[in-house]
Formats: structure tokens, C-alpha cells, sequence
């Protein structure tokens, strides 16, 4: 059977301590770069405008070599980077007499040069797609907080995993600070998968919590919450893995164009597989001991459920912050059920 | 029950092998004979992976006309005319809101070329200028009132001379729309500079109003106008009968005149467009991209099989199964919705057959609770099932609730990834709850059932 050493929820203080050490970096990324004026993201230019050229040369070349070209057709600070044979060139937007200008001095100057890709976003398009994608995130965070309120009956499920979610999103996103990966609108769909996938592993957690609340056991919430962790880790791992194979194999062998998408998709995989188990069930063990201790100490004993998710009321006296391991007695009774 | 698990299996069968035919059509009938063909798979690329331009115009208010619907569904006629012209196969042109168009031009090879004939308004008009010959290049004002010069050439030494502004307000006599015809010639003999001309012709009415004009004004100077700037100013030399004339603009190529000449055919556009955004994707980079999402797959999936049939024995076997059936049948739908295939899409696609096994983890791992719980066998299926249904529901929803959120908002490849993120795991489910389940009630009733009880015991914690 599921180890008693394996107390997940008691160690929880260790896994916030962990997200915490995860999530710094990020933020402070984020702070220094707005601070040192590069733009806390880099933003691509799907959100500020501009222009994209993705090229292949067939010479060697150096990043030295293309900025010097492009400084002189491009105004305001242009983006280079090199990947393999290949360069992505972002500037602000350029006419189109401008752009052909500098492809022709780059093939004058480097030789063959192969254009994969060129967009232009104008400033104004820029604006809207920002704001899309700030409108995506919050529509979808909003639906979902509705939908797990409505499935568990009770609006702590649906914070908590809520907030293991806005903890997935500054991991991602702190790492995209930290590394300078590029923000676009692929960035968005990352995201928003990330979301998918991250609440998708807290509902099946939750989903085990719910159902072990309704055989109306005498244990601990506590106790029950790291069973139901327990019994749902195998699945938890597994997909993940599993996940992540099929991500590590676009990101291996997908190409260029789509690796950073395919990177932020696994840190995304790993950080919700995480906090699922790390974050939402323990915070939802906190808010109950919280409620639960308030209780106490205005009503003596004579408690009520603070919330129609918990029925078990009367091991509310019981479920004092300390215990280690549930009761004999309470494991007696969860065999029976069986 | 025996029976009905073979009904169950042939039902699936029959899916399997509809599915097949929608994605691959390896069967075509020519009358009632079937026609065996090479499977290929039938489905819609976008832009990213075939390569072409999508360009999105931007309808402008002038202080005469208003960016209306109206007036942008007849910009959008006008630029459908201009890219038959291109020769474009299967372009699209759609309306986005009140006052944008999108224009879809698969496989292109000249981008720029595209956005010069589809961005220009292309107003022709012919301008009474009287004895006053304009300069090629200089602009009338928005208000038709004044007119810029160019300056003249830079002096080697000095000031480059600025514009000078003049006022003359613009008498239009005829414009392009009063054309019958335009065309491209090459004017043999003519001078530098006027051996490609544009050869015209009015329509009847316009003919004679043209013939009247030059007859009564002879030695003046008709200026011909494109979008408010002058590009030539020839003088009237003679009666001009039969509505036909050429205006030889100093085009530098054969290329520079034919377009014109497509501009002026397709006829100006009511408002003028401003391009906000243009994507192109090389036909290169879009081979190269679905050489390597399929390689990508082929890992994905062979990665995703082994993991299951190593971790799960005989259950992953048939998990396995039922991941092949899923992904034919995400294909068949995706080609039946006539859904277009992004390289986001792809990655959406590869993520959900690693999300694919979830529901039959989740099954499974219930499974094997029940079995440790001393139930037999079949108990614990009927139980696997059942009791991990509303954890496979709710993790679902939320996901498609996100995926939802996706396609409503996204545009082009991203929306093409909530598609297949959400067809997919939709799918998943029916997958993990109807074909799973069918497989290992076929295996139970087929005796494999010691081989399936291993299931709790080897990986047992």
C-alpha cells in the first residue's frame, strides 16, 4: 500500500520553499531587465510591431557581421540572433523598399542569402494582440475558476488550484525572462496549455479528494488530502512523462521555428505536474487548518463545517496541525470501505 | 456477453476503417468501382507550413469616403480582381470586423510584388491641367487644392532644393474607372524611358467624352494622375477618336507597366489600405518545418507506445491500440472539418498523444487500486472505469475550456492549435472510455485475464 513515510503534505512547507526558489529568479529577471531598460520580456514583434526576417545564409557568418547591415537600414535597436546557418533578424517596422535594400547589402556583404520567413506587424496590431492575449489568460483563468466551482461545490478548490496555476505561469514566464526566449503569440498558446495541462492534473487530484470526502471517513483532512496524493501519484508521473516524450521529441527533432514553443510547453508540463502536488492540495490543506483553527477558537468544539466541502466534521477537533501519519483506527476504516 | 463484446470490437472496426478512408482515402470510387490508391493524408496546410503570404489590409477613412462594411466589401472585390491577376492558387480573402481584409496567398514567391499590386488604391485619373505641364512625381494634396513639386535634382555642392508647393486646384476629367481595357505593350522604338507603355481604352460613352475633350483643347496638357501623383503630362497634339490612347511613364520594365495595367483592370479601390501586418513564410523553411514535425511524431508516438506497453504490460498493449484509433480518427476529423494544419497545430497535435494516455493512466491506476483491494478482476475494470469517469470528465473540460478560450481569440496558428488540442482530447476521451474499455473486456473474455491481473503486481508500490 501507499508508504505512511511518503508525507507529502507534511512536508509541504519544503515544497512552497521550493516554488518559492523557483519563481525568485524569474521575478527578478523580470526586475532587472525592466530595470536595465531591455523590456522586462523580449517581446517579440507580434506584441510591439516590426519586422521578422528569418534567413539562411549558405556562408559562415558572425552576429557582428549582420548588425553592422542592419544598423544601417533599420532605426532604434534591432534584435539578432543566430541559430546555426541560420539568423532571425527583428527590427522596428521597416518600409518595404527598406527591407529589400537590406536584404540585397546582406547578399552584397555575406553571399547567398535564402529568405525562410519575413513578417510585419504595425504598432497597432501589435496593441491589439497584447491585449488578446491578456483577455485569453484571464478569460480562461475566469471559465475555469467557474467550472471547478460549480463541479466541487466549493470556491477553495478552484482558488487553490488557481493559484498552483499562476504559479506555473511565473515559472514559465520567468524562465522566458531569464533565458530572453522570445514572447509571442506562440507564447500565449504555451501558456494557455500550460493552464489546460496544470489544472488538468490538480482536477484529478481534487478529484480523488472529493471522492474519498464522500465516504465520510473519520480522518484528518490532512491525512486524507496526502492519501489522496499518494493514490494519484503514480497517474500524476506517468502522464507527465509521458507528456514530456512527446514535447522532448518535437523539441529535439521539430526544428528551429519551434523549439522555444516546444520548451516553454515542457517547463510548463513539469512546473503543473509539480505544483499540483506540491502547491494546490497543500494550500488546500493550509486554508482548511486556517478556517479550521478560527473555528475552534470562536466556537469551542462545537464546530460547524466551514465550508459544504468538508463533512467530516467531527474530526474537526482532532485534525490539530500536528499529526503524523493517520490514526490506527482511521486506517481500519479505510480498509473497510474496500 | 461474449457477443457483445464482439458487436463493441466490430463497431470499433467499423470506425477504425470509416476514419481511415476519411483521412487517407485510400479507396476513390470512379462510378461504383473502388479504386485502390496510394493513402496519402488530406488536409489543409496553412501558410507556416506550405509556404505563401498572408497579409492583412487595414481600410482608411479619407475626408470624402468612410471606411464602411460597404465600402470594405467592395475594396475586397477589387483586390480578388488583382490577385486572379497574380495567378495565386486558391488565394482567400476574408473580412475581419468592420475595416480589415485578410488576404491568404499560398505558395508566393514575390511577396513584395504581391503587397505593391494589393495595397495600392490605384486611382487613375486624367487631370485638366490647361497650359501647365506637371513634373513626374509631383502630388496633389488631400484636398485637391494644392500641389507639391519635387524638387529638382541635388546639386553636387549645396542645399538640395526643397519642394515647392503651388496651389492648383485638380480638374478631373475622366478616371480609371471609365476604362474598358488595359495592357501592358512595349512601344517599339521609342525613346529611353518610353519603350514600355500602357496602352488604354474608354468605355463608349467615356470614348466620346475623351474624343470632345482633346479635340477642344489641343496643344494643352493632359496629366495623368495615379493616386494623386503625376506620372506623366503629355501634351494634346490632336483629336484623340475611338477612346484609345497609352500613357508611356517612364517604366523602367515590361514588369512595371504590366502591373499598372492589372491595377488599372482590376479597377481603384474605393478606400484607400494600409497593410498593419504581412507574415510570409518561404516555401524552404515550410518544407523543412513538416519534414521535421513529422519526424517529430514518428518519435512521439513510438516514445509514447513503448512507455505505455513497458509500463503497463498487456494494459498498455491495449492502451496502445487505442492510441493508434485515436490518432486516425483525430485525423479523419480534423480533415473532415476542414481544419488547417499549422506547426503549432502539429505540436498541439504531438502533446495530445502524450495527454492521450492520461484517461487510460487514470483507468488503469484505478484499476490496479481495486485489484490490490482483493476485488476479482472483472470488478475491478467495471470499477477502473467508473470511478475514474468524472476525474477523465472534469480534468477535460477545464482543458477544453482553455482551448476554447484559444480558438475564439487566436488568429491563424494558434488557432489552429486550439483546434487540435481540443479535437484531440476529445477524442481522447471516447478513445480511453468507449475503445480502451472495449479491448480489455475483449481480452478479459478471450481468457488473457491472469495476464491482466499482473497489472497490480508488477508495478505495484
Amino acid at each position: 500500500m501507499t508508504p505512511r513515510l511518503w508525507d507529502v503534505i507534511g512536508a509541504r512547507k519544503w515544497g512552497y520553499a521550493l516554488s518559492v526558489l523557483l519563481i525568485v529568479p524569474g521575478v527578478i529577471a523580470l526586475i532587472m531587465n525592466a530595470a536595465g531598460g531591455r523590456g522586462a520580456l523580449n517581446w517579440g514583434i507580434d506584441f510591439t510591431g516590426g519586422d521578422l526576417l528569418q534567413l539562411k545564409l549558405e556562408r559562415p557568418f558572425t552576429v557582428g557581421q549582420i548588425r553592422a547591415v542592419v544598423d544601417q537600414y533599420a532605426t532604434g535597436e534591432s534584435v539578432i540572433q543566430k541559430a546555426e546557418q541560420e539568423v532571425f533578424i527583428r527590427t522596428r517596422p521597416l518600409k518595404t523598399q527598406a527591407r529589400s535594400d537590406l536584404l540585397a547589402a546582406l547578399r552584397r556583404d555575406l553571399g547567398t542569402v535564402r529568405v525562410l520567413r519575413e513578417e510585419t506587424v504595425g504598432p497597432k496590431i501589435g496593441r491589439e494582440l497584447r491585449n488578446i492575449a491578456i483577455l485569453a489568460v484571464v478569460i480562461g483563468l475566469a471559465l475555469q475558476v467557474l467550472y471547478i466551482s460549480y463541479r466541487f461545490k466549493s470556491i477553495r478548490y478552484a482558488l487553490t488550484a488557481d493559484a498552483a496555476l499562476v504559479h506555473d505561469l511565473l515559472v514559465v514566464t520567468g524562465i522566458f525572462a531569464l533565458t530572453r526566449m522570445e514572447v509571442n503569440s506562440t507564447f500565449v498558446a504555451v501558456l494557455l496549455t500550460v493552464v489546460g495541462y496544470s489544472i488538468n492534473d490538480t482536477i484529478v487530484v481534487y478529484d480523488r479528494i472529493r471522492e474519498n470526502l464522500a465516504l465520510r471517513t473519520r480522518e484528518p483532512f490532512d491525512r486524507l488530502v496526502n492519501r489522496s496524493l499518494l493514490e494519484t501519484l503514480a497517474r500524476s508521473l506517468t502522464t507527465g512523462l509521458s507528456a514530456i516524450f512527446a514535447i522532448a521529441a518535437v523539441y529535439v527533432f521539430g526544428g528551429v521555428t519551434i523549439r522555444d514553443f516546444a520548451f516553454g510547453l515542457m517547463a510548463g508540463i513539469v512546473t503543473g505536474s509539480y505544483s499540483s502536488i506540491f502547491n494546490a492540495s497543500a494550500l488546500l490543506v493550509d486554508w482548511h487548518l486556517r478556517s479550521e483553527r478560527r473555528a475552534g477558537r470562536s466556537q469551542q468544539g462545537n464546530a460547524s463545517p466551514p465550508a459544504a466541502a468538508e463533512p467530516q466534521e467531527p474530526a474537526l477537533g482532532s485534525a490539530s496541525p500536528s499529526p503524523r501519519g493517520a490514526s490506527p483506527s482511521a486506517r481500519r476504516r479505510r480498509s473497510r470501505r474496500r | 456477453m461474449t457477443s457483445r463484446v464482439g458487436l463493441r470490437l466490430l463497431g470499433i472496426l467499423l470506425i477504425a476503417l470509416a476514419a481511415i478512408q476519411m483521412a487517407f482515402h485510400p479507396v476513390e470510387f470512379v462510378g461504383r468501382l473502388p479504386n485502390f490508391v496510394a493513402p496519402a493524408l488530406r488536409m489543409n496546410l496553412g501558410l507556416d507550413l506550405q509556404g505563401g503570404s498572408m497579409l492583412v489590409l487595414e481600410g482608411q477613412d479619407t475626408p470624402t469616403v468612410k471606411a464602411t462594411p460597404d465600402a470594405v466589401e467592395a475594396a475586397m472585390r477589387v483586390i480578388e480582381r488583382r490577385i486572379d491577376q497574380l495567378g495565386v492558387v486558391e488565394p482567400t480573402i476574408q473580412r475581419q470586423g468592420t475595416n480589415r481584409i485578410i488576404v491568404e496567398l499560398p505558395g508566393i514567391d514575390d511577396p513584395d510584388r504581391a503587397i505593391r499590386l494589393i495595397g495600392k488604391t490605384a486611382l487613375l485619373e486624367f487631370v485638366d491641367t490647361g497650359t501647365q505641364p506637371m513634373p513626374k512625381g509631383a502630388r496633389w494634396s488631400a484636398d485637391d487644392k494644392t500641389v507639391t513639386l519635387p524638387g529638382p535634382p541635388p546639386q553636387p555642392q549645396g542645399q538640395p532644393a526643397a519642394p515647392r508647393t503651388i496651389s492648383f486646384t485638380k480638374k478631373v476629367i475622366l478616371t480609371g474607372a471609365d476604362l474598358e481595357s488595359a495592357q501592358a505593350n512595349i512601344n517599339q522604338g521609342g525613346a529611353p524611358g518610353e519603350l514600355y507603355v500602357v496602352g488604354f481604352k474608354f468605355r463608349g460613352k467615356a470614348a466620346k467624352t475623351f474624343e470632345d475633350y482633346t479635340a477642344a483643347n489641343v496643344g494643352k496638357f493632359l496629366t495623368i494622375v495615379l493616386d494623386s501623383e503625376v506620372i506623366t503630362s503629355p501634351v494634346i497634339r490632336d483629336r484623340i477618336t475611338g477612346g484609345s490612347g497609352q500613357i508611356s511613364g517612364g517604366f523602367e520594365s515590361i514588369e512595371e507597366a504590366r502591373d499598372l495595367a492589372v491595377l488599372l483592370r482590376g479597377g481603384a479601390l474605393p478606400i484607400p489600405v494600409e497593410i498593419v501586418e504581412q507574415r510570409t513564410v518561404g516555401p524552404q523553411l515550410g518544407r523543412d518545418s513538416i519534414e521535421a514535425s513529422l519526424r517529430a511524431s514518428w518519435v512521439a508516438v513510438i516514445a509514447v507506445i513503448l512507455f505505455m506497453l513497458l509500463y503497463f504490460g498487456l494494459f498498455g498493449l491495449l492502451a496502445d491500440l487505442a492510441l493508434g484509433l485515436y490518432l486516425v480518427v483525430l485525423l479523419a476529423l480534423l480533415s473532415a472539418l476542414g481544419a488547417t494544419l499549422t506547426l503549432p497545430g502539429i505540436a498541439g497535435l504531438v502533446l495530445s498523444i502524450g495527454m492521450a494516455v492520461d484517461a487510460n493512466v487514470i483507468i488503469f491506476e484505478r484499476i490496479k487500486d481495486e485489484l490490490r483491494a482483493g476485488k476479482n478482476l472483472r470488478a475491478a475494470i467495471g470499477a477502473g472505469w467508473n470511478r475514474a469517469m468524472t476525474a477523465i470528465l472534469d480534468s477535460n473540460v477545464t482543458t477544453l475550456l482553455a482551448g476554447a478560450v484559444l480558438f475564439l481569440l487566436g488568429s491563424g496558428p494558434i488557432r489552429g492549435f486550439a483546434v487540435t488540442l481540443s479535437i484531440g482530447v476529445a477524442v481522447s476521451m471516447f478513445s480511453a472510455i468507449m475503445v480502451t474499455r472495449a479491448f480489455v473486456d475483449a481480452a478479459a473474455a478471450a481468457g488473457l485475464g491472469p495476464q491482466l491481473a499482473r497489472l497490480a503486481g508488477r508495478n505495484g508500490r
